[in-house]
């Protein structure tokens, strides 16, 4: 609630702008507010836009400039039209899922063609102008003491002296003019103090002196310059890379600098190379080998994952939505506390339990069974305790979903079902069943694509392991596609391959998005069913 | 050479923009881990009052400065950083290290910390201290340390009783666990990767099957109890802090733990295996510089004239305690005054430095899951070792 006195304060200043422009008279106070408001957001995000933009094209970043161009157009439209007034409330989201969810998809393929990763992270035009920007002292390199001053016009000066000959140099532009001491030019000047001469060390770190014909003279540490050779030359017309102390050439190959003995350069650039990345999934039996046993287990788990987790969470929802349950609040607030703590802190609680030799849980089953279960060591126990850890860590989601959906069920339904005889499990299996599915089935689905994808149980608990024996593959027996993909990319070669982790990358999106379309469609004919209610 | 020309032309006319206006001075900036950053502070503060420029060590968590690094390190941040010698070959393949030329100082490090530190004949850090595992044991209950494995085995027999939690010997081998194991390869003959003709590793002459008779030593003190097949780091270390065993192999950075928990302890050099030397892989911590720095001199002036220096290397080793790299820190009395550190350093002297180049990556994988398979019996030594050279030399596409 406006105070009096702000009202009073509003109502004034409507009737002094009121005076100048005579459209915003039929204007009431509130929409004046808002168009000043609008105007002053528009131009703050214009004029920033427009500042962006600038820099943007300064660094020739033609992607991102075109994507603010568009956005920022579509924001002026969105405020400033009438007929595109819906827009204002779609484009927040349309900006979050241009950010969020299409440019990823964008960058990934990009990259999935290109050689991009461990040595291969710079431009070609970076790794050259890196080349250029090298130098390497001469083994016989001169190096010289330094003095710096101030002129009478209060100009920075430096006289260099050779601790090998002894000449003395007055760096004049970008050249060293020889000079014989005494040279009455010194004499006359300020030597620099301490304190300004740390003052203008940006600038004498950044000092090139020409030397001779190729060297130049730089600063090498606080109290010396030195002549630097600078270490690789290359020549644009033939796109040729010559090593200057070796007199070795280097062309480039796929990203890398090679020499005619085949010897590479570090660091190389990412360059374009086709469908190298897919060929290489597909060509190699090290991949192929696996990728089918890989795969059937990858999709297992998911569907065993989603089915556990949905009967038990769901089975846990009709005991909770019980009204003759008593303290139903306490339980479904215990029941909630595995989907609060952070996955990573109790996967790796429940790998110390399951540990075979030092775990309670093997040590509670010796001691009531007389059993020792090899949890981690073995391909199938190994699924299995994926599977339980999985199951405990995604009950509550399902069983939460499933609550909801439990009381959107009208009561009439039941009575109707009681009247015509139907027992307790005809009652689940005709109305509740059914109609829970309307609203779960999509759930499902996304669920599934989740645990399609669920790296961290994977990782944390076995680490894709055990290894199967003979293997020549880093494919463990529990691991899924994209822990595979990671072992594969990530710590197969040398370093990290975006390039080739983009590839696959692509492969499970395509294998994920068919299942989930496949799915989608069956799960209509429950939404049809569900309009027919 | 015009564009050379240009940048001169350019770098004058900021000598002359600093003659006019007084410019932003310089900060040198460092990125440590917390046990590192209190130590370079005193150092930080002597360089910034002999030479007036300033330093800022930030201190960023061990395990982000390597990532971190190769995104903000061609920006020209930091201009320094710290960490361990196998972070090296991945730098350098992405353009971010500038190599070192020590002069005559070199002759003042321990050669394989400036072996680890090399790439492609190149040296791209500033080693401060080494380390390597030897044979860590309680002197009350092992008078004299085994100076050959038969008498190590013996000990072990006459200690190991697992009813009363007791052990001879620990080693936490099957962990999976290849860096621990790699002395007894080398015993054998095994090594990870072969030199070229220039002394270059070269990553598709993989040795590791040689060392498949260590393996078979290994799992028979397991088959006898003596080494059990679930020992992992924590097990060992625990027990032998609870004064449960008698001997365990690892390295400098448990001994402050150890003697805290009031264990009277002695480090000697592994044991000679078959009369041949076991030898641990040799680690080296260092400084690097930013190759796109533009503190370069100032950089390198607060390496070569403040880091390597006899009383920064002492008060580096206080904080940390391997042994330093720096030779006349090794001779200065408080470093000397531990026992454990000459053993330390001769099992450095022993040692191998550990692979610094890329292709590293495809081994640790592959060799710890062959120990695996070894430790369950699925496959023999023999047969898990050749099947891991298969896959990391199919891993980094070596010709057959």
């Amino acid at each position: 609630m406006p105070s009096p006195a702000s009202k009073r304060r509003s109502s004034a200043r409507h009737k002094s702008t009121g005076e100048g422009i005579g459209l915003t008279d039929s204007l009431p106070t509130s929409l004046m507010i808002a168009l000043l408001f609008k105007i002053i957001f528009l131009s703050v995000a214009d004029s920033l836009g427009v500042w962006a933009a600038g820099t943007l094209a300064w660094q020739r970043n033609w992607g991102l400039l075109s994507a603010l161009l568009v956005g920022l157009t579509l924001l002026n439209l969105a405020l400033l039209s009438r007929r595109a007034y819906p827009l204002r409330y779609l484009l927040p989201g349309l900006v979050l899922f241009a950010a969020m969810t299409f440019y990823p998809i964008v960058y990934t393929i990009n990259i999935a063609f290109t050689n991009y990763g461990t040595g291969h992270l710079m431009s070609k035009e970076e790794a050259i102008s890196w080349y250029e920007r090298r130098y390497y002292q001469p083994e016989e390199g001169e190096t010289f003491s330094f003095q710096a001053f101030k002129d009478e016009q209060g100009q920075l000066k430096l006289l260099l002296t050779s601790q090998k000959t002894g000449r003395a140099y007055l760096a004049e532009g970008a050249r060293l003019l020889p000079i014989s001491l005494p040279d009455p030019r010194p004499s006359n000047w300020r030597s620099l103090s301490r304190s300004e001469l740390v003052q203008a060390l940006a600038a004498l770190q950044q000092l090139e002196l020409l030397y001779g014909e190729e060297d130049v003279v730089r600063m090498a540490t606080l109290t010396e310059f030195a002549v630097f050779r600078p270490q690789y030359h290359y020549d644009r017309a033939h796109d040729l890379l010559t090593d200057l102390e070796t007199g070795k050439i280097y062309r480039p190959i796929r990203g890398t600098f090679v020499s005619e003995e085949g010897e590479e350069l570090l660091p190389g650039f990412y360059e374009y190379i086709g469908l190298e990345n897919f060929y290489r999934i597909f060509s190699n039996p090290q991949i192929t080998g696996p990728f089918l046993r890989v795969f059937q287990w990858t999709f297992l788990w998911a569907t065993l994952s989603v089915l556990l987790t949905f009967a038990l969470g769901l089975t846990l929802a009709i005991f909770l939505n019980d009204p003759y349950l008593k303290a139903r609040r306490l339980y479904r607030s215990l029941l909630i506390i595995p989907y609060a703590i952070p996955g990573f802190i109790s996967i790796l609680v429940w790998a110390g339990l399951l540990n075979a030799d030092f775990g309670i849980v093997n040590r509670i089953l010796e001691d009531l069974l007389g059993l020792r279960l090899p949890w981690l060591n073995d391909p199938f126990w190994g699924k299995v305790a994926l599977l339980l850890v999985n199951l405990w860590l995604g009950y509550p989601y399902m069983m939460i979903v499933s609550l909801g959906a439990l009381q959107s069920i009208q009561p009439e339904l039941y009575e109707a079902a009681y009247v015509d005889g139907a027992s307790r499990w005809q009652q689940f299996r005709h109305v509740t069943f059914p109609i829970l599915m309307i609203s779960v089935a999509p759930l499902l689905i996304g669920s599934f694509a989740f645990n399609f994808n669920n790296f961290n149980v994977i990782y944390l608990l076995t680490g894709g392991g055990p290894p199967i024996a003979g293997a020549q593959t880093p494919a463990g027996a529990t691991d899924i596609l994209i822990s595979y993909t990671y072992k594969l990319a990530f710590a197969g070669r040398q370093g990290a391959e975006y390039g080739f982790a983009a590839a696959i990358t692509i492969l499970i999106f395509l294998i994920v998005g068919t299942i989930s379309a496949i799915n989608f469609r069956l799960s209509r004919r429950l939404e049809k069913m569900g309009e027919a209610l | 050479m015009w564009k050379r020309a240009l940048m001169a032309v350019l770098g004058l006319a900021f000598l002359g923009l600093a003659g006019a206006q007084a410019q932003q001075a310089p900060t040198l900036t460092i990125w440590a881990d917390e046990v590192r950053a209190p130590v370079l502070q005193q150092v930080a503060t002597t360089f910034t009052n002999e030479t007036g420029v300033n330093v800022q060590i930030e201190l960023v968590p061990f395990g982000d400065i390597r990532p971190k690094f190769i995104t903000s390190g061609p920006t020209g941040t930091p201009d320094l950083i710290i960490g361990p010698h196998d972070w090296v070959g991945e730098l350098v393949a992405n353009g971010l290290l500038e190599p070192l030329a020590l002069g005559r100082l070199r002759e003042d490090f321990v050669e394989s910390a400036l072996e680890g530190f090399t790439v492609g004949g190149r040296l791209y850090g500033l080693p401060y201290a080494t380390e390597a595992i030897a044979l860590i044991y309680n002197k009350d209950l092992v008078p004299t340390p085994p100076a050959t494995f038969d008498e190590l085995v013996s000990i072990a027999k006459r200690l190991t009783d697992p009813e009363k939690g007791q052990y001879g010997f620990l080693h936490n081998v099957w962990g999976p666990d290849p860096y621990h194991s790699f002395p007894y390869v080398t015993a054998y003959g095994g090594y990870i990767f072969g030199k070229d003709a220039q002394g270059r590793l070269n990553p598709c002459d993989v040795g590791l099957e040689r060392g498949a008779p260590a393996y078979q030593l290994l799992l028979s003190l397991t088959d006898q109890g003596l080494v059990p097949r679930a020992t992992g780091y924590g097990e060992m270390a625990s027990t032998f802090e609870a004064g449960k065993a008698g001997m365990i192999v690892t390295g400098p950075w448990q001994i402050k733990s150890i003697r805290d928990k009031g264990i009277n302890v002695g480090v000697a050099k592994l044991p000679l295996i078959e009369g041949r030397v076991p030898r641990p892989f040799v680690g080296a911590q260092g400084f690097m510089v930013n190759s796109s720095g533009a503190n370069k001199p100032a950089a390198l002036t607060f390496l070569f004239n403040f880091i390597a220096t006899t009383g920064i290397m002492v008060d580096l080793f206080r904080r940390d305690p391997r042994p330093p790299a720096f030779k006349p820190a090794l001779d200065d009395s408080a470093v000397r005054a531990d026992p454990t550190l000459a053993v330390f350093v001769a099992s450095v002297a022993d040692g191998i430095p550990m692979p610094n180049i890329p292709q590293m990556s495809a081994v640790w994988g592959a060799w710890s899951d062959a120990i695996t398979q070894i430790a369950d019996k699925q496959a023999t030594p023999q047969q898990a070792l050749a099947d891991a050279v298969t896959r990391i030399k199919a891993s980094l596409q070596c010709p057959p």
